[in-house]
């Protein structure tokens, strides 16, 4: 018995790997040299996992990866549930109800992510610190000030949340707005109520879509350095960087890192399979957009006001606090200078938001057309770059780089040419490393609308001799135009506060606004770190807005 | 649409390639024009205040990475042979240290910096040269503590400071330093028990900056705090007037004035181990020293100069002479991992 069921196990292996022979396309070639491409600076930290921690990795597990993994779990679940509740939410009612100010929210429900978290954390502490604003004004109203301890642990996953639930805002925004009128149409004339039709109906059809945004800001929150070690709060990004800067060990820091690399791997896998068990394709996308439904007055007043909450907390009370630092700072901070540096950063972040859009396109639909099935998760090995501290990923991206520009100075000095570094240190460095860093922001909201595209349509296109490429222009494109535009404003507004990476690996001319902030902020000069934080927010207004419209323009 | 959108690209690439541009034209210009590329850690306004002289008067330009000591070291060590930089400047001795223990500085010869830096604020080996000094002091409620009451940092884990301890987290290096310091002179033993004592004499779990635990005791929620000294001159000429009323209303102590001095940490400036530009860099961490820059790190940094002709600024002078705790620098760099474990062990968040 044994016998036979190892010969049956052989002949199968042999038989998948005639299968995969005939399967593969050079379409799954391409894949793999894209996923090699940016997964590379991944790989290499990946690798540390087997050469293991450093000697103090005893110490770090008995005093402190207890108290950080417990904090960081803390986040994780209180920052998914505010994040669902403010995004799914506010989701829905700008896509299904029209009510005052409608069009203006649903662009200002983007701009949190436009303020970086640590600054959104140094705000509220402003506001409810000893002279804050609140005191200031109760002050001013002869009241009496209570204080409110904000900078613990739950202070910090609200801060998180309100700062990063866009990205859940985006996706199911995306997919409520196109994908959902023939569903809502059909369940209308089936009779079914309104609130019925949205837990029953829409809330499973968008997960993939919710979940897509739900794994970006978990990604951040499992990342985040800035505001956490403000706050005081110790989480698992806290220990990779106690190992690195404290305890003189990169390589455990590297390692802490390849281990959060696979659980997550590991999270989006288990998401990828429980949604393929339910495997629902919507017949089609719908080509007309979402009726939305003019309510009663009362109505509009409470949904007015659920949508105008997360962009009250968001946006409009972190943003007036920071125009209250810049009244105080303008005239010792403030020059001319700002305008070009917001230029340099606007072309920067529209560039590698771009670039990165356009890697992501090319991994979803290469994996597409590759008629393997395991080529789609090997795809996804290149978001994780999100998941990894951006000052680890520098050293991911250095590794390869740098072997790269040594070898090209070795090869340059036989034709007697002294080059120096040629990669790095230079633009191309850097949009690589936004390209490995935010490919996931980029792959996951294109990921999720062309899952809901019927394949039989591009199929039937393509049985009619139509090329890969031209069907996907005239037919996909269209299909997953949200989704794209949706990526592009996302990475952008990514690109604009990144810092790490940026600080890192930037050109010596270059500077940007985040690394502006953060040269004052770095030194607890965070009021004067107010004017180029506004920056970053005006700046990031403008492709907001323009995109917005294209988005919901027919 | 499609208009819109070619715009929009075309207008971001146009950005991007004037960056390059310049980049290669930059290149060229390097063959001519004397540059120092200065990898540094002090992201103080000041700082390029004094870089801008530097310019005018030497005509080399000085081109700035600004990152955390431990990334640029880590940056220059993966660089290696090829790196451009320079010079490294950092916020405490204890990176310098490492840096050189890891062969990424050399020692260079300069008679002005070997006679005008103290010896004990310099390596031995002239691979590093301290700027600037701070104190890590500590600061108290004028209306609740009198200045009798405080006499050493060994003297904060007593049972009268119960609950009343403010101090930032440990993971911040000036804590690591202070730390290191109290290693090297009271021994591991005993430091063990220093910091045990003190996370039982803390009002509140570790959070904040320096600035954040001046406010908490003006607040009320402990009586001391040990910070660094020129924060508290920062918060003195802060544009917030409610920054500034809470800085009056604290107390600074020097502690340890009987015995070895008040515990300090400097920044500090080495040559890197492949610096291109050798020549260039001694000239600019000489300027670094000069008169003129030093009197820009006490007036707008509210820093200790390390040059001895020049005056401190008058909010910091008003705080009086004191005594320093003269330990060679490099004993801070050598225990400061030790520092880190002991901090963890004792539960110091």
């Amino acid at each position: 018995m044994k016998q036979a069921g190892s010969n049956n196990k052989t002949f199968s292996l042999k038989s998948r790997l005639k299968r995969l022979k005939r399967d593969s396309n050079r379409w799954s070639v391409f894949t793999l040299a894209i996923v090699l491409f940016l997964a590379l600076p991944i790989i290499f930290i990946g690798v540390e996992l087997f050469s293991g921690p450093g000697e103090t990795w005893s110490h770090i597990v008995k005093y402190l990866l207890p108290d950080y993994i417990w904090n960081s779990l803390y986040l994780v679940f209180f920052c998914s549930i505010i994040v669902l509740l403010l995004g799914v939410s506010s989701a829905w009612f700008v896509s299904r109800f029209d009510f005052p100010f409608r069009k203006q929210m649903e662009w200002l429900l983007i701009l949190p992510l436009a303020i970086p978290s640590y600054i959104v954390g140094y705000a509220y502490a402003g506001m409810f610190d000893y002279g804050g604003s609140l005191e200031l004004m109760l002050r001013a109203m002869n009241m009496d000030f209570v204080r409110i301890d904000i900078m613990n642990r739950a202070g910090l996953a609200f801060v998180l949340s309100i700062s990063l639930f866009p990205y859940v805002y985006v996706s199911a925004r995306a997919f409520f707005l196109n994908q959902a009128n023939n569903l809502l149409e059909a369940s209308k004339m089936l009779g079914v109520g309104e609130r019925k039709t949205f837990f029953k109906l829409m809330l499973p059809l968008a997960r993939p879509a919710i979940v897509a945004g739900l794994v970006l800001v978990l990604m951040e929150v499992l990342n985040d350095y800035g505001a956490a070690k403000y706050y005081g709060v110790n989480t698992f990004t806290t220990g990779i960087f106690r190992s690195w800067f404290s305890l003189e060990e990169p390589e455990t820091a590297v390692y802490l890192s390849a281990l959060l690399v696979v659980i997550i791997f590991a999270l989006i896998l288990f998401e990828k399979w429980q949604v393929r068990k339910i495997k629902f394709t919507t017949s089609k996308a719908s080509s007309t957009q979402i009726q939305r439904r003019n309510p009663k007055k009362s109505l509009k007043a409470l949904i007015f006001s659920i949508v105008f909450l997360p962009i009250l907390l968001g946006f409009i009370l972190p943003v007036g606090q920071l125009i209250y630092w810049a009244t105080l700072t303008a005239s010792t901070v403030f020059d001319m200078n700002f305008i070009l540096i917001s230029l340099q950063s606007f072309g920067i972040a529209i560039t590698s938001a771009l670039i990165t859009v356009f890697f992501a396109l090319l991994l979803i639909y290469f994996s597409k057309w590759s008629s393997l099935r395991f080529i789609k998760n090997i795809a996804r090995i290149g978001v994780l770059g999100y998941a990894i501290p951006g000052a680890v990923i520098a050293i991911g991206i250095m590794i390869p780089t740098l072997a790269l520009d040594k070898w090209l100075i070795e090869v340059l000095a036989n034709f007697g040419i002294d080059s120096g570094l040629i990669i790095n240190g230079t633009l191309i460095a850097l949009f690589y490393a936004y390209a490995v860093r935010f490919l996931a922001v980029a792959y996951n909201p294109i990921d999720s609308t062309t899952l809901k595209i019927d394949d039989s349509i591009p199929d039937s296109s393509k049985v009619l001799g139509v090329g890969n490429f031209k069907t996907f222009f005239k037919i996909e494109f269209p299909l997953i135009k949200t989704g794209v535009f949706s990526a592009v404003i996302l990475v952008f507004i990514d690109v604009m506060k990144e810092l790490p990476l940026t600080l890192i690996l930037k050109p010596y001319h270059i500077e940007t606004l985040a690394v502006k902030a953060y040269e004052y902020a770095s030194d607890e000069m965070v009021m004067e770190a107010s004017i180029p934080s506004l920056f970053i927010i005006f700046t990031a207004m403008i492709p907001v807005i323009f995109l917005n419209k294209l988005l919901i323009k027919k | 649409m499609k208009k819109i959108l070619i715009g929009v690209f075309a207008l971001g690439l146009l950005s991007a390639c004037g960056g390059a541009n310049d980049e290669n034209t930059q290149k060229q210009d390097t063959q001519k024009e004397q540059v120092v590329n200065v990898y540094t850690h002090r992201h103080y306004e000041p700082d390029q205040q004094i870089f801008k002289m530097f310019e005018e008067q030497t005509g080399i330009k000085v081109k700035v990475i600004n990152a955390s000591a431990d990334e640029l070291i880590q940056k220059m060590k993966m660089e290696g042979k090829q790196s451009p930089a320079d010079v490294l400047i950092t916020v405490d001795a204890g990176r310098l240290g490492r840096a050189k223990e890891q062969g990424l500085l050399q020692s260079i010869e300069s008679e002005i910096l070997e006679k005008t830096i103290p010896a004990y604020l310099q390596d031995g080996d002239n691979q590093w040269f301290s700027l600037t000094k701070r104190a890590r002091i500590i600061a108290y409620a004028l209306d609740r503590v009198k200045p009798e009451e405080l006499s050493t940092y060994e003297d904060l884990v007593s049972e009268k400071w119960k609950g009343k301890i403010l101090i930032r987290s440990s993971s911040n290096i000036y804590n690591q330093s202070l730390m290191a310091s109290i290693i090297a002179n009271d021994g591991e033993e005993a430091s063990m028990d220093w910091a045990k004592g003190i996370v039982a004499n803390m009002a509140r779990t570790p959070k904040g900056s320096d600035r954040d635990q001046v406010k908490a005791v003006v607040a009320g929620e402990g009586d001391i705090a040990i910070v660094n000294s020129y924060y508290i001159g920062k918060m003195l000429n802060s544009p917030d007037a409610e920054e500034v009323e809470a800085a009056k209303k604290i107390g600074l102590f020097f502690p340890n004035q009987e015995g070895r001095g008040t515990h300090i940490n400097v920044s500090g400036a080495g040559v890197a181990k492949y610096a291109p530009n050798k020549e260039n860099a001694i000239r600019f961490i000489e300027f670094l020293i000069s008169e003129e820059a030093q009197k820009i790190f006490t007036n707008a940094n509210y820093e200790y100069p390390v040059l001895e002709s020049v005056e401190p600024v008058q909010d910091i002078k008003a705080w009086g002479d004191f005594k320093e705790d003269d330990l060679e620098l490099t004993k801070l760099g050598e225990n400061n991992k030790k520092a880190v474990l002991i901090f963890d062990e004792a539960g110091w968040k």
